[in-house]
């Protein structure tokens, strides 16, 4: 398969009163189209940093990204981001937020009644279509990331941005995204980068999981290629030797070779200044 | 329409009944427009607002708006009370307003561009007297032993400022300011303190206005600061001063309070004193004469209700007076000075018939001498910093004061029959100069038409020749 | 005051028997009795106060004498209003005759020119408030919208809003008073330059809270916003329209029941001091008028100023409930 997305010796340094802070170092990572990445990696080690310079939210220092052989200068809907926390417009109901950014995508190229059905399409792919007129402070944070997600697909982007999306999600509505999320990559087959903490959503989803060192200068530790069998199920999957030695591979590239030994209360402090982006922070 | 006007006519000789004659000069006044259409054009602005101080000398602005006159000459005139005097004279020099109750020195200062330079002229003067000084308690306290007393114990009337002299004396010995109120530098009440004070001997200061200063307070035995009218016995009450000199109602106001005693009223000061005027911009008199000349016409019939049948419409007035967008004070303050009496001390009452003239003794014309009068005023006290020549006092007065105007508007009444030649002077003779009036409280008498020997007869003041 | 009221309240409500009915009668007395009870104690204090309390003026006024002036406040203003009328029919037998002599003539229907009673000036002030707070907000919103989008802008602006931000209404207004007689000049004015001195006046003095919330709305949109605008690249104009107006309307809205309050009780001084047509010159004139009723009447203006002040309060919380996507701000 040809590279869709090339992430080619990115540093980044941010500056600060006390002088720049190289948050990542060469980081270099080819994307196939069609490819689901995780990219996971402790608290403060840059994986939302690489994801927001894929966006083209941030501009990297040194290198830089080519998605279909296109240097990435700013943010576009070809790489639509799904946040962390929603990111809906409170005062739209769901399909206002679908339809603002289906409206400014495609402009006039769909008529109304197509705008109409697509929003609609999207909306029921995440099973949401049952309360597409409710306003985000209607609906539970599950639904709310599910409102999110149907946007970002109804871009219809060639690479698919996730920015740990379940993150803050009980458990057992983050399993039931994960399943809804398999579902409708199983139908798109899209291109994705997901940001995770969550070694078994890793390796549940992924076809590869990149592994991330500590910062400062973090960069990519490990790359794990996962080649189960599609269509995956949690609980077959449970048992299944193969899932369980990729995931202690994980888990020992985390808490063995790139073991973070701050404490866990800075840890999960450091985990909510993540989606501002100021990773440098933690 | 003229056969109404003339069966009313003969109602009104018949004496029937006043309102008969209220009606009558309502249809008179229809009944003339008809002439009056041919000789005196229709006014050029019809909507037109005026300006006024709460004090009972504006009833001639009142009662032309009440009785109808300003209508009957076409004028739709909106009356709004100001909040003090220069505020007052900047309406009227801005032109939000048309015209105003105003000081006597107020258009000649303006004029002269003593404070805001801008040309004020005026066509009709409002009234003579109508005010008085009064003292705080605690002050009148210290006079009384220093006024002669009539068999009934009640002190002799008028008083000088002789009474006062120890007092002022007294306060300065203890190193203290001896505070007293005026309404505004150039107006009749700050000349009219002045000319009492100084005839008891009591410094009331000098101005510099070549200097910059403007406080009138230089070399002063009693320092003269300005209040407005209506705060004057809030600012006694308070011993921020000790005295003033304000026009009605706010004397009696402190009688009624009791804050207050009022000593003299400027009749005593000088008998018949010329006081408000009614002032406009020449530029509002050029472009507008018609409206102008309508506008005098109204005031004089205003004033002549007022003084008509030996001040018989009085109580009537006193009663429009007392509403709230007038005056506002309650009826028996303003009726108090209004009805030919003033109460000095509380219980005091005593006669004077002639408090608050409107009309009689041509109240209305506007003369030369009294312009002239306030002019020498302005001199004794440094308001005008050098020597000027009699003639440039003329040349001042008939700048300022428009007998023409008048005129014009008496004659155009006369014509109609609305009023009767002897109300007014004789135009053909009148020269605008009275004669040497002797009635003052220093017996000095004064010859409007020899303004700088007048200057040089007074003890305290400013002579010929002096610039400070 | 809370606090007394909320004791006074459960006095009442350890009493009752737990029961539903009791618990309605507990929350009606909550509401409404509790409150009445309030002011009449108020009431009798004021009274009482008010017959102990001396002026050059007489008694100061209790409830009695002014529920009275209300009484003749309303009467005055029907019997101005009779005298309109007869102002108005004069008029036109006048302007008729006219044209009967001067066929030329084009009759134009004066306004009456009679005194403002209690009712016309309560509604002037009315109106002088709400264009002066509504140009305040034409202005401020977008200002506050450029300094909330613009760090630099902030910057630069900040100081200037901090320094006249606490200036009192009373200093603004002899400088727009000149400014508007030497700038405001026509033969014909459209509106009095008294009501644009007030209004003015108003404008300078409540322009401020709500730039200062806007911008800090504006400055404070969560970041996942701004990028949701970045990624579907929605433009500049847009992108205000679509995110940021919508995401600072709690904060605008705060910041306009803010001013509103600022306004009110600006403009009642303004009129005061500037005796511009309005309560505030109502207030002055009886002051200064000294007769025996004018302290009630005084008394009268004044509730009516705090009632209408409430209202006021009342009305922008409506506002903002029905405007606001945020419910909760409204609370604030």
């Amino acid at each position: 398969m040809s590279v869709l997305l090339n992430i080619s010796q990115v540093d980044m340094e941010f500056p600060t009163p006390k002088g720049s802070f190289t948050a990542l170092k060469g980081v270099d990572l080819q994307i196939s189209k069609g490819e689901f990445v995780s990219l996971i990696g402790h608290s403060g080690c840059g994986k939302s940093t690489v994801l927001n310079i894929v966006a083209g939210l941030y501009q990297a220092t040194r290198g830089g990204v080519i998605l279909n052989d296109k240097e990435v200068t700013e943010p576009g809907p070809e790489r639509a981001v799904v946040f962390q926390n929603h990111s809906l417009l409170p005062w739209l109901t769901a399909y206002e937020n679908v339809e603002l950014a289906v409206k400014q995508v495609f402009g006039k190229s769909k008529s109304k009644r197509e705008t109409k059905e697509w929003i609609e399409h999207n909306l029921k792919l995440v099973h949401m279509d049952h309360a597409m007129h409710k306003r985000p402070d209607e609906i539970s944070g599950g639904m709310k990331q599910r409102v999110g997600i149907a946007r970002a697909l109804a871009m219809q982007p060639d690479v698919l941005l996730m920015d740990e999306p379940f993150g803050a999600l009980d458990a057992l509505t983050r399993a039931h995204m994960q399943d809804s999320l398999m579902e409708i990559q199983a139908e798109l087959n899209n291109t994705v980068i997901m940001i995770t903490h969550d070694v078994d959503e890793a390796v549940l989803l992924s076809d590869r999981i990149v592994m991330m060192t500590n910062g400062p200068a973090a960069t990519i530790g490990e790359i794990l290629d996962i080649k189960l069998e599609r269509p995956r199920s949690r609980l077959e999957l449970a048992n299944d030797v193969e899932y369980n030695r990729l995931r202690s591979e994980v888990l020992r590239f985390l808490y063995e070779k790139q073991r973070k030994v701050e404490h866990i209360t800075a840890d999960s402090s450091a985990k909510k200044t993540n989606k501002d982006g100021q990773e440098k922070a933690a | 329409m003229k056969h109404l006007g003339s069966s009313l006519k003969r109602f009104k000789k018949n004496g029937i009944a006043k309102i008969a004659a209220c009606v009558a000069s309502v249809g008179l006044a229809f009944a003339g427009n008809q002439t009056l259409a041919e000789e005196l054009g229709w006014p050029e602005k019809e909507e037109l607002k005026f300006g006024f101080i709460k004090l009972t000398d504006m009833a001639p602005i009142a009662i032309a708006y009440e009785n109808g006159y300003f209508e009957d000459e076409g004028l739709y005139v909106t009356i709004e009370a100001q909040a003090n005097w220069k505020v007052l004279l900047n309406g009227v020099i801005d032109g939000s307003l048309d015209g105003a109750h105003m000081l006597a020195g107020q258009p000649i200062a303006a004029t002269m561009g003593f404070g805001t330079q801008a040309h004020i002229i005026t066509p009709f003067s409002m009234d003579l007297n109508g005010n008085g000084i009064t003292v705080s308690n605690e002050i009148w306290e210290q006079m009384k032993p220093n006024i002669p007393k009539m068999d009934d114990g009640r002190p002799v009337h008028p008083i000088k400022a002789d009474a006062l002299k120890p007092v002022v004396e007294k306060y300065q010995a203890d190193g203290k300011p001896f505070n007293m109120g005026m309404v505004f530098p150039v107006s009749t009440h700050n000349y009219e303190l002045r000319y009492w004070l100084a005839a008891g001997g009591i410094h009331p200061g000098y101005y510099a206005p070549h200097k910059g200063d403007t406080s009138g307070q230089i070399d002063a035995d009693a320092l003269l600061s300005v209040t407005p009218p209506p705060q004057m016995p809030a600012t006694l009450e308070a011993g921020t001063i000790y005295g003033y000199c304000v026009g009605e109602p706010w004397n009696q106001q402190a009688v009624f309070k009791g804050i207050g005693v009022p000593v003299i009223t400027d009749y005593e000061i000088w008998k018949n004193n010329p006081e408000k005027v009614f002032g406009i911009t020449a530029e509002f008199a050029e472009k507008y004469p018609n409206t102008t000349i309508r506008l005098t016409r109204a005031l004089i019939r205003a004033a002549k209700w007022l003084d008509e049948n030996n001040n018989a419409n009085r109580p009537a007035a006193v009663k429009i007076l007392s509403q709230s967008n007038y005056v506002g004070a309650d009826y028996d303050v303003i009726a108090n000075s209004m009805t030919g009496t003033f109460e000095y001390e509380k219980g005091d009452k005593r006669e004077v018939p002639d408090f608050n003239v409107f009309f009689r003794y041509n109240a209305t014309y506007p003369y030369y001498s009294d312009a002239i009068w306030y002019l020498t005023q302005m001199r004794r006290w440094g308001q005008i910093s050098e020597t000027k020549p009699d003639s440039w006092y003329v040349d001042m007065a008939k700048k300022v004061y428009r007998p023409d105007i008048y005129s014009k508007a008496a004659q155009s009444l006369i014509d109609e029959g609305l009023m009767d030649a002897k109300d007014f002077p004789d135009f053909e003779t009148e020269t605008g100069f009275k004669p040497p009036q002797k009635e003052f409280i220093d017996d000095i008498v004064y010859d409007g038409t020899k303004p700088n020997d007048y200057i040089n007869s007074f003890n305290i003041g400013l002579k010929k020749g002096d610039v400070l | 005051m809370n606090t007394v009221i909320t004791s006074v309240g459960k006095l009442f409500s350890s009493t009752a028997a737990p029961s539903q009915g009791q618990n309605i009668l507990n929350n009606a007395l909550q509401l409404i009795g509790i409150p009445m009870m309030g002011i009449a104690v108020f009431l009798l204090l004021w009274g009482t106060a008010a017959q102990n309390i001396d002026t050059s003026l007489g008694k100061f006024p209790g409830p009695a004498a002014v529920y009275e002036q209300f009484g003749s406040l309303y009467n005055e203003h029907i019997a101005e209003r009779e005298k309109a009328a007869a102002f108005y029919e004069r008029q036109e037998e006048r302007n008729a005759k006219r044209v009967a002599q001067d066929p030329t003539y084009e009759p134009r229907i004066r306004k009456y020119t009679g005194k403002e009673t209690f009712l016309d000036q309560i509604f002037t002030s009315l109106l002088t408030v709400m264009s002066g707070f509504f140009l305040a907000a034409f202005l401020a919103i977008p200002l506050g919208i450029a300094i909330g989008l613009s760090k630099t802008l902030n910057t630069a602006v900040n100081p200037i809003i901090q320094i006249f931000r606490p200036v009192s209404p009373l200093a603004w207004l002899p400088l727009v008073t000149m400014v508007v007689s030497a700038l405001y000049v026509s033969p014909d004015p459209m509106v009095a330059k008294s009501f644009l001195n007030s209004l003015i006046t108003v404008t300078l003095c409540c322009i401020w809270p709500m730039v200062i919330n806007t911008s800090v709305g504006v400055a404070s949109i969560d970041n996942d916003l701004v990028n949701v605008s970045r990624v579907i690249r929605l433009p500049a104009l847009k992108h205000v329209q679509k995110i940021v107006l919508p995401a600072s309307v709690p904060a605008i809205f705060t910041g306009m029941r803010l001013s509103l309050g600022v306004a009110w009780m600006v403009l009642i001084a303004a009129e005061m001091l500037a005796q511009n047509p309005g309560l505030g010159k109502f207030v002055w004139d009886e002051f200064q008028n000294g007769s025996s009723e004018s302290l009630s009447r005084i008394m009268a203006a004044v509730v009516v100023i705090g009632f209408i002040g409430f209202l006021l309060d009342r009305t922008m919380l409506q506002v903002q409930r029905w405007a606001s996507w945020d419910k909760s701000s409204a609370s604030r």
